[in-house]
């Protein structure tokens, strides 16, 4: 079921997308289970601790529930971006979608959004199933050529992979009958630089505010990471590269001719007018910092002499001057 | 790895308070207790207390959407409004969504247009499992800063007598970007007349000219609350491994480039009030040297804090230009070849 695409469509994700599919799925699933009570008394607590524990436990071995929503956004050419996500009710017992929900949710976000439109579903699991297909074709009325958005909510430490996975649906023939199954597709993260910024916020809490000092250490940390997600991503391909010249790895024209286009396009811009552009910009922030130096002394300047003039004011009523030395 | 370790010690040596890794059981935030929740309604707690609410947190998603939705309404300012409930003295805000009203400056109650839009988008969440209320409105303020103007503070007055549990959150979606941190602030007004037992201290921010009169009048009416925010296990496990694509885009960011136009009206901004600071300075030197005037910071002593800070971004965006140029355009130097990765280019998995 879970062949490569071919369809030859881009797919750009929003991280607000997967934080609103993982908030839905925190919801619905704390809503089923009973939280610890929130009681004041520490002895209740507790006591109501252990039960709800084991009720949680209990409640852990059922399969936790999945969750259906639509994605929406723009496409623009072959080019798919998704931009935000709502909630859906559909009821997988009688595998029906709540039509009037869903037009009255479209009719909210096209007030707000008013470009985005629906592009696919979400839901939430560990792999597609054969039952996800009615709610792909249930949507087909709305968009020829749904996504599905798969997430994994199952939290995994050894995991290194985003846990999202889109598909898109392929006619296919199988067996002599031609039917719709589900393909995988790539996808990239994409984002706007506020998006960037609140995601790293929320992510790593960098501290706000505080001295110059800690907001250069936060801003140089960030690409610290950066830089250094860089280096062991070169370092398995060089380990890799090195292992093809070896011989120990089957050569692979493929990823060679990628790697070889990646070089090419070192330096990433060489020209005289980048030179120029690079300087003049570097000449601002210079200027810019001499201004503000400027500045500082002048107010300092400035301090001081209102200093000097309330010390030695020879013109005070008061008795007793300070002597001038 | 030794980035570990020297994020630790950053940490320590900065009282970063850590909110201890959310694990399963501890997402019992979300849980909706509406019994408890129809409760506080009746006790009314904050009716004797004008200061009773303290502290906010905000969920990592609430975040997210009221940033996205502020940043994409450019220079025009946009409003929304926040679902959650209470917690004690703290208000906690789980969804954010925004309403299609603009430009609320100009109009104090301009939730009434968009009352039926709220009314639908309540009944709908009421229906997919959001089962909370909305407590509070955000807006933007692009360019100018977090703080409540005066149609702000009228408008929220109101909110705070008909639909208590009530808080009003300004986001600065410019200075965002530019700065490279979240610009957010959580705002309760006062009752009219009341007056605030002390003087509580506020981070110190730069306003345009043209807005800081309106600032200075109304700027003992409200109080800002604390803000901290949460997120979920599986928030947390999710904005973890995202960090796995996301590099690309942190090394490939340039906010030089992007905010250009900002920078010039702060400086543009900052050369008025300088003219505006000699002028004072030129007269002051006839009147009286006795009174003491050290509470205020005098005019200068602002303007070179908030030269300061514009100075600070924009050699923090050159220093990510230089390191890019580095990494990327110094192959033709180096002496041996490097397998560089040209930058903006992410890996398509296969």
């Amino acid at each position: 079921m879970a062949s490569s695409s071919s369809s030859g469509l881009t797919f750009k994700l929003h991280p607000l997308v997967i934080v609103n599919i993982s908030d839905h799925y925190t919801r619905v699933k704390s809503q089923l289970s009973l939280p610890p009570s929130l009681t004041s008394t520490s002895s209740a607590a507790t006591s109501n601790n252990n039960n709800n524990n084991s009720n949680g436990g209990e409640n852990n071995q059922n399969p936790p529930p999945r969750v259906y929503g639509c994605v929406i956004g723009v496409q623009r050419g072959r080019t798919v971006e998704i931009f935000n996500s709502f909630e859906l009710i559909y009821d997988p017992s009688t595998r029906s979608l709540d039509r009037s929900f869903l037009e009255k949710k479209q009719e909210l976000y096209k007030k707000v959004f008013p470009h985005f439109y629906v592009l696919g579903w979400y839901s939430t699991g560990s792999d597609a199933q054969e039952s996800d297909m009615h709610f792909h074709k249930a949507l087909m009325d709305i968009n020829e050529s749904p996504l599905y958005v798969l997430l994994n909510p199952a939290i995994n430490p050894a995991q290194k992979d985003l846990p999202v996975t889109i598909y898109e649906s392929e006619l296919h023939v199988i067996d002599g009958v031609p039917q719709l199954i589900f393909v995988r597709s790539s996808y990239t993260i994409e984002t706007v630089e506020a998006e960037r910024i609140s995601v790293d916020h929320v992510a790593h809490l960098k501290p706000s505010g505080g001295s110059a000092a800690t907001q250069l250490a936060a801003q140089l940390t960030g690409i610290h990471s950066a830089i250094k997600m860089l280096n062991s991503r070169i370092r398995v391909l060089h380990q890799y590269l090195v292992g093809m010249q070896k011989g120990d790895i089957p050569c692979e024209s493929s990823l060679l001719r990628q790697v070889s286009s990646l070089l090419r396009r070192l330096p990433a811009v060489e020209s005289e007018k980048f030179q120029d552009d690079f300087l003049m910009e570097y000449n601002d922030t210079l200027l810019i910092t001499y201004l503000a130096m400027f500045t500082n002394c002048s107010s300092t300047m400035n301090e001081l002499v209102d200093k000097f003039n309330t010390t030695y004011d020879r013109h005070s009523r008061r008795g007793g001057r300070t002597a001038f030395i | 790895m030794d980035s570990a370790i020297a994020q630790k010690t950053w940490e320590l040596e900065n009282n970063i308070l850590t909110v201890e890794t959310p694990d399963p059981s501890s997402d019992s935030i979300f849980y909706y207790d509406e019994a408890a929740q129809a409760k506080f309604q009746q006790e009314k707690p904050w009716a004797n207390d004008p200061h009773y609410f303290k502290r906010v947190k905000i969920s990592a998603l609430a975040l997210l959407k009221m940033v996205v939705h502020a940043r994409s309404g450019g220079t025009i300012e946009v409003m929304g409004l926040m679902q959650g409930k209470t917690d004690g003295d703290a208000i906690i805000v789980m969804d954010a969504f925004a309403l299609p009203v603009e430009g609320t400056e100009t109009r104090v109650n301009a939730q009434a247009d968009a009352y039926e839009y709220m009314v639908d988008y309540s009944q709908t969440n009421k229906q997919a499992g959001r089962l909370e209320n909305v407590v509070g409105w955000y807006h933007s303020h692009p360019g100018y800063g977090c703080w409540l103007s005066g149609i702000d503070v009228s408008t929220q007055m109101l909110n705070q007598q008909f639909q208590e549990p009530f808080l009003a959150v300004v986001i600065d979606p410019t200075r965002t970007v530019s700065a490279g941190k979240v610009e957010i602030g959580a705002f309760r007004t006062y009752p009219e007349g009341y007056k605030p037992p002390d003087d509580p201290i506020s981070e110190y921010q730069t306003i345009p000219l043209n807005k800081i009169e309106d600032f200075g009048v109304h700027c003992k009416q409200y109080y800002a609350l604390d803000i901290t925010y949460f997120k979920s296990s599986l928030d947390c496990h999710l904005l973890d491994l995202l960090w796995n694509k996301y590099w690309v885009n942190t090394l490939s960011s340039s906010p030089l480039l992007g905010n250009g136009d900002y920078v010039a009206g702060q400086i543009s901004d900052l050369a008025e009030k300088l003219e505006q600071a000699e002028n004072q300075l030129a007269h002051s030197r006839i009147g009286p040297l006795g009174p003491p005037r050290k509470k205020e910071e005098s005019q200068l002593a602002k303007i070179t804090r908030d030269s300061a800070k514009i100075t600070l971004e924009q050699v923090h965006g050159l220093m990510s230009q230089v390191i890019k140029d580095i990494l990327f355009n110094s192959v033709r130097q180096s002496s041996r070849s490097q397998n560089d990765q040209s930058g903006p280019e992410p890996m398509i998995e296969t």
